[in-house]
């Protein structure tokens, strides 16, 4: 039997009635022609012939203005989604510039190890066209010691990432001499990568960045690529503080592609729950891959792509024989990783199942189709993805699968909110206290600070003497100096969420005791507890010791049928409100509050009966963290409304505003935290606070009430669209305890609604 | 608005980590001196020998002290070290550590005090050095006054000295990169760094002693090679909270004990290079039959061959049981082309030497067998005696054995058709 093309397995999508039942919309993009122009004639001879060499006569607008505005000296952000040939808006500029200043220095800052070994090898394969003898070189934790001095001394392109920079670089930076002094350019890629917590430590590893540039007399300019996001140029700006130009029009062709929505069948019509999403995955790629359609499906968790990987292999194994089916994802070797890469540009992987690991910039030439399992949580990550199928010739086939999830539901019901919302706004608060000192403290190793100097937008005078007082730094009339023995890099992760994180240790086998993760201290008290059942990567583990003092957690591998369930008493305290809104029923306020949590009991559950087999005691002291938070308050007696009816509707909204808000702030769900209490300490209302997961915030929860509105209404149109009648665990996360659930909870969200969207802005100084 | 002063407060909890976390008792100072009168506690520095040196409004202090050539620090007199630069001068055996072709008054033995372990924001705090003048030894010892204040200790440092060998204990890796660092912050004011030669003590003593200390730091050589114990000394890594106290208060009490600390260092530094040389050069008669092969060994790796062999003999003739004398010796004279004599000695090594030892033999043996005898039977059995002492060594690492055991393999299987 012939082989079906795509534009045939299209046509079968549209008329096959199995599948033509469960799919909710299918959208259509038009193909996209590029926009060119011309090779400016400004392009070094032996660029022109690399870019030859390569088949390209003409550059794509954006490269070509990107490219024009850095050799005119402006600082440049490209938005540049997946396969757009962004590489060339900044490895066109920079090569240019050395080509014609052989001591000109560039730095590219990639987010991983992986993408800067990529580009490495992309841009000396450039080089060799255009025999240029640039020495580009990269520099992280796996470049041999004997190569270092030589990346340090003559290194003309350097290629590394931001914790590299943090930790091994800029503490060291009297070893960089000639880099620093001649540094012209600063690459950013991916951009979007750089938001939370994250981004924040990245803008201050960058204002350090800045300011030894300055004490060696070079001014770098940026040249920034981001995926599509909603305020890439804030971005850039707040990331490097310095004034952007923005490259918002893309010049790359697209091919023509269908976007189906796919939502599985209800298998229970009582409960709402609908057949597995990870199940009709299987069966979808299933019939592309037996036609050999190469396809691209990305899962959300590790275990998840390994689980969707033994179903395919084993489902096209006489097809296709199991080597032309790889999975990808964080954890596997780099060399496993190059050849799975070379395997999808040359064909024969036919698919490859991944986690968001390949939805940055490696380079895998383009795919015919592209399955999500699940809604990736955010408009932007769901784009690059969906970039990820589209050939130039021919069309490109995009299904996202949902699962049972409220926010997938919401998602697959509201093509429109996907298709027609902007994408979301990527945050950073370089500003926040904690990791500004954190940066403050290495930034005073690395340079004596001069009155007068700034650093972050608050009072830079107050924080360094506040350094003096815990007799880190020395204050000598207009100067601070370091003075203390420790080397402040080392202590500062610029990825985790919480400074102290609990290290896990795997002691299975004594002798080789290694560590497998890590967690933050909040959420350890609940799942590293003494006799713990923890899972990593599918693997049950027991924690037989948990150190709190050492912040290090014990574990075994286990095999057993329960799991653990712990109970966290939380308490929250308003230290201060900063602003507020209110009417006559509820009010919505934004400040700083103290969240003390303590572990109470652990309980042992069976697997697929729930039943409680057991429970234990949890001996840990209670943990406080002061953060910013944005509680919404009922003020007005709801008469027809008791205590129990109030608290569920409270616990509905939560849970509700636990998918809208990571959706629409751009976080990690587990950045933030909601919680819902009958009466709250501070006011005995009911009250809900949404508080960010970090000490001192990184501005979600401020966002959360800059936008609350939108929040506030989308989450009432998630919990209305639900096809249950009085509430369900998909909607409002737990068994209704009434008919009213369903809808006391929306009229809680609605008058918070009011509350927010109020005239009456009172903002308290 | 909550205050920054109320935030951070309120924060602290979250802010402090441990390795800067320290009591909180500071006292502000005004430290900034103009003139000679101001700088405190002047009378107590002159009593000690320093002096300061100025630089428009910034000094920085120097203590000079001078030792005569008959004083004693271990078990050498400071002027043996005279003796040691002759015999280098009357040797024919070249070596990374020789001053052939130099004067003793060209080492510049060198040790730094820093605040830190490493990083730019590491300051060295006191840059101190001893130098030989026809009848003495000269110690200088430059102080950081205030973290401000480089441009004057670097100015004088480097006007002061003269030289054109280092002479440190790990300079090569810490103390002399770590100059350079801080140099690199104020080039535009100072002079240069001159290029030098460099002799770094603890790879010496890493080559010779490693055998049998577990630790070769300074002040374990010095008990245990140079015989020298020291009395009431500061621990070193006292010496940045001591500097951190100095910068807040200007006492010179703990200074004085980082000085007398430092100058220990450097005394050493001479005694312990007029040992390594009489080691090496084999002029030193209580050196153990270990410590020749150890010294035979390093002229080996130096590419001097002769030397090597002529300790390698001294080594083996003081200890007839000496097997790894033995074994490297043999090694010797099997490049000498003496096979006969390097044979015999791996015979005897096979039997009594350690795993290590008795494997690399056999397998010597083996080549032997197989090349000179023509014996394949020999060589066969020796293979799988080294086989066997290959299955005896706990210390190799399992990758190691696995390559070993490959080889060991290779060469049965080869051996075997013929």
């Amino acid at each position: 039997m012939r082989k079906k093309s795509l534009a045939d397995l299209v046509d079968y999508f549209k008329t096959d009635e199995n599948v033509q039942q469960q799919i909710v919309k299918w959208h259509t993009i038009e193909p996209v022609k590029a926009a060119y122009s011309r090779i400016p004639e400004s392009v070094h001879p032996k660029l022109v012939q690399a870019l030859q060499a390569k088949g390209i006569g003409e550059l794509y607008s954006h490269q070509e203005e990107a490219y024009k505005n850095v050799m005119e000296g402006f600082s440049v952000t490209a938005i540049t989604p997946t396969a757009s040939g962004k590489t060339l808006c900044y490895n066109l500029p920079v090569v240019q510039t050395i080509l014609q200043n052989s001591s000109a220095r560039a730095l590219y800052l990639f987010p991983t190890k992986a993408l800067a070994q990529d580009q490495k090898t992309e841009l000396n394969e450039w080089l060799d066209l255009a025999d240029a003898s640039i020495n580009c070189y990269t520099y992280d934790g796996d470049t041999p010691a004997a190569i270092r001095q030589k990346v340090r001394k003559a290194g003309q392109i350097v290629i590394t990432n931001p914790d590299m920079l943090h930790s091994a670089i800029l503490p060291h930076h009297t070893k960089w001499v000639s880099l620093f002094e001649n540094l012209q350019y600063i690459v950013l890629d991916e951009l979007h990568i750089y938001r939370g917590v994250f981004g924040s430590h990245v803008a201050n590893v960058i204002r350090r960045l800045k300011r030894i540039c300055e004490f060696y007399g070079s001014s770098p300019q940026f040249i920034c690529t981001s995926a599509t996001i909603a305020n890439p140029k804030e971005l850039a700006e707040g990331l490097t503080g310095e004034e952007m130009k923005l490259i918002s029009k893309n010049g790359a062709p697209s091919a023509k592609k269908h976007f189906v929505f796919y939502n599985p069948p209800i298998v229970n019509q009582q409960l709402n729950i609908r057949r597995s999403a990870t199940l009709e995955v299987r069966k979808l790629a299933g019939i592309l891959l037996k036609q050999k359609i190469q396809t691209i499906i990305f899962a959300k968790s590790r275990v998840r792509v390994e689980i969707i990987l033994s179903y395919l292999q084993e489902l096209v194994i006489n097809e296709l024989g199991p080597k032309s089916i790889q999975g990808y994802r964080g954890g596997y070797l780099p060399t496993q990783r190059r050849e799975i890469e070379k395997g999808l540009r040359n064909g024969d992987i036919y698919g490859v199942v991944s986690t968001n690991a390949l939805e940055l910039g490696v380079d895998i030439g383009q795919l015919q189709a592209c399955i999500m399992t699940g809604y990736p949580g955010t408009i932007a990550s769901a784009w690059q993805q969906a970039g990820r199928a589209g050939r130039r010739q021919g069309e490109a086939l995009i299904l996202m699968v949902a699962s049972s999830s409220p926010l997938d539901q919401y998602v697959i019901k509201h093509p429109e909110y996907f298709l027609e919302t902007s994408p979301e706004t990527a945050r950073i608060n370089p500003d926040n206290l904690v990791i500004l000192l954190d940066h403050l403290k290495c930034a005073a190793f690395e340079l004596p600070f001069t009155l007068g100097e700034s650093f972050g937008e608050h009072d830079l005078e107050e924080l360094l003497d506040y350094l003096v007082d815990e007799r880190v730094l020395h204050r000598s009339s207009n100067k601070w100096y370091w003075m203390n023995d420790a080397f402040p890099a080392h202590n500062i992760s610029l990825r985790s969420a919480s400074q102290e994180n609990v290290i896990i240790i795997d002691q299975t086998e004594r002798a080789h005791s290694k560590v497998i993760g890590e967690m933050d201290r909040f959420s350890a008290m609940t799942l590293l507890h003494d006799e713990a059942i923890y899972l990593h990567q599918g693997i049950q583990f027991q924690v037989e010791y948990l150190d709190w003092d050492e912040k290090k957690a014990y574990v075994r591998e286990v095999d057993i049928d329960y799991f653990t369930d712990a109970n966290l008493a939380v308490s929250l305290a308003v230290l201060e409100e900063d602003k507020s809104k209110e009417t006559e029923q509820a009010i919505v306020s934004f400040g700083d509050v103290s969240v003390r949590a303590m572990a109470t009991i652990f309980k042992k559950i069976k697997f697929d009966t729930h039943e409680n087999i057991g429970s234990g005691p949890i001996h840990l002291p209670e943990e406080e963290l002061h953060t910013s938070s944005t509680w919404f308050t009922l003020k007005a007696e709801l008469h027809e409304l008791t205590e129990d009816r109030i608290e569920q509707g409270l616990i509905g909204a939560a849970h509700a505003m636990q998918s809208i808000i990571p959706l629409h702030v751009m976080c990690d769900p587990q950045d933030i935290q909601i919680v819902p209490q009958v009466k709250a300490t501070h006011n005995q209302l009911p009250t809900l606070f949404v508080y960010d997961r970090y000490p001192g915030g990184i501005g979600l929860s401020e966002n959360v009430f800059k936008i609350g509105s939108t929040i506030m209404n989308e989450a009432s149109e998630m919990i209305k669209s639900c096809h249950c009648s009085v509430g369900c665990p998909s909607c409002i996360g737990t068994d209704p305890q009434g008919i009213e659930a369903k809808s006391d909870t929306i009229k809680l969200i609605n008058l918070f609604f009011t509350a927010i969207e109020g005239e009456n802005d009172e903002s308290k100084k | 608005m909550m205050s920054l002063k109320n935030k951070l407060k309120r924060m602290k909890a979250h802010l402090s980590d441990k390795d800067t976390e320290q009591e909180n008792n500071n006292q502000k100072t005004d430290d900034s001196p103009n003139n000679s009168e101001a700088i405190p506690y002047m009378s107590m520095w002159e009593e000690n020998h320093v002096r300061p040196y100025w630089v428009d409004q910034e000094y920085c202090l120097i203590r000079e002290v001078r030792y005569p050539l008959t004083f004693k620090q271990g078990r050498y007199e400071l002027g043996e070290c005279k003796r040691a630069v002759q015999a280098w001068e009357n040797s024919s055996f070249n070596h990374p550590l020789s001053t052939k072709g130099h004067s003793i008054d060209d080492l510049f033995f060198f040790d730094t005090e820093t605040t830190g372990l490493r990083g730019v924001g590491s300051t060295i705090f006191m840059l101190g050095y001893a130098q030989f003048t026809h009848d003495e030894v000269i110690v200088k010892q430059h102080i950081l006054t205030h973290p401000g204040y480089e441009v004057p200790l670097y100015m004088s440092f480097l006007e002061n000295v003269d030289y054109s060998t280092l002479v440190t204990y790990n300079g090569k890796s810490f103390d002399w990169p770590q100059v350079k660092s801080r140099h690199t912050l104020i080039r535009d004011h100072v002079p240069k760094l001159p290029e030098t030669g460099h002799f770094d003590l603890y790879h010496a003593s890493r080559r010779l002693w490693k055998h049998k200390m577990e630790s070769v730091k300074l002040t374990e050589v010095e008990k245990h090679i140079l015989k020298f114990e020291r009395k009431d000394d500061l621990p070193g890594y006292l010496a940045p909270a001591i500097y951190f106290d100095f910068v807040e208060r200007k006492h010179p009490e703990g200074i004085i004990k980082v000085l007398d600390h430092n100058e220990k260092d450097i005394l050493s530094l001479i005694s312990l290079y007029t040992h390594v040389t009489f080691q090496l050069l084999g002029q030193d008669s209580e050196q153990t039959s270990d410590e020749k092969v150890e010294a035979g060994k390093w002229y080996k790796a130096a590419g001097n061959h002769t030397a090597s062999g002529s300790l390698l003999e001294q080594a083996y003739s003081d200890d007839l049981h000496n097997h790894s004398a033995a074994h490297s010796l043999a090694f010797f004279l099997k490049r000498r082309g003496d096979i006969q004599r390097s044979a015999n000695l791996w015979l005897k090594v096979c039997e009594n030497g350690s795993a290590r030892e008795k494997r690399e033999a056999a397998i010597e043996l083996a080549k032997y067998y197989e090349h000179q005898d023509k014996n394949t039977a020999a060589a066969i059995q020796y293979t799988q005696k080294a086989r066997e002492a290959l299955l005896e060594d706990e210390n190799l690492k399992p990758s190691a054995r696995k390559n070993e055991m490959a080889k060991i393999h290779h060469r049965l299987q080869r051996l075997n058709r013929k």
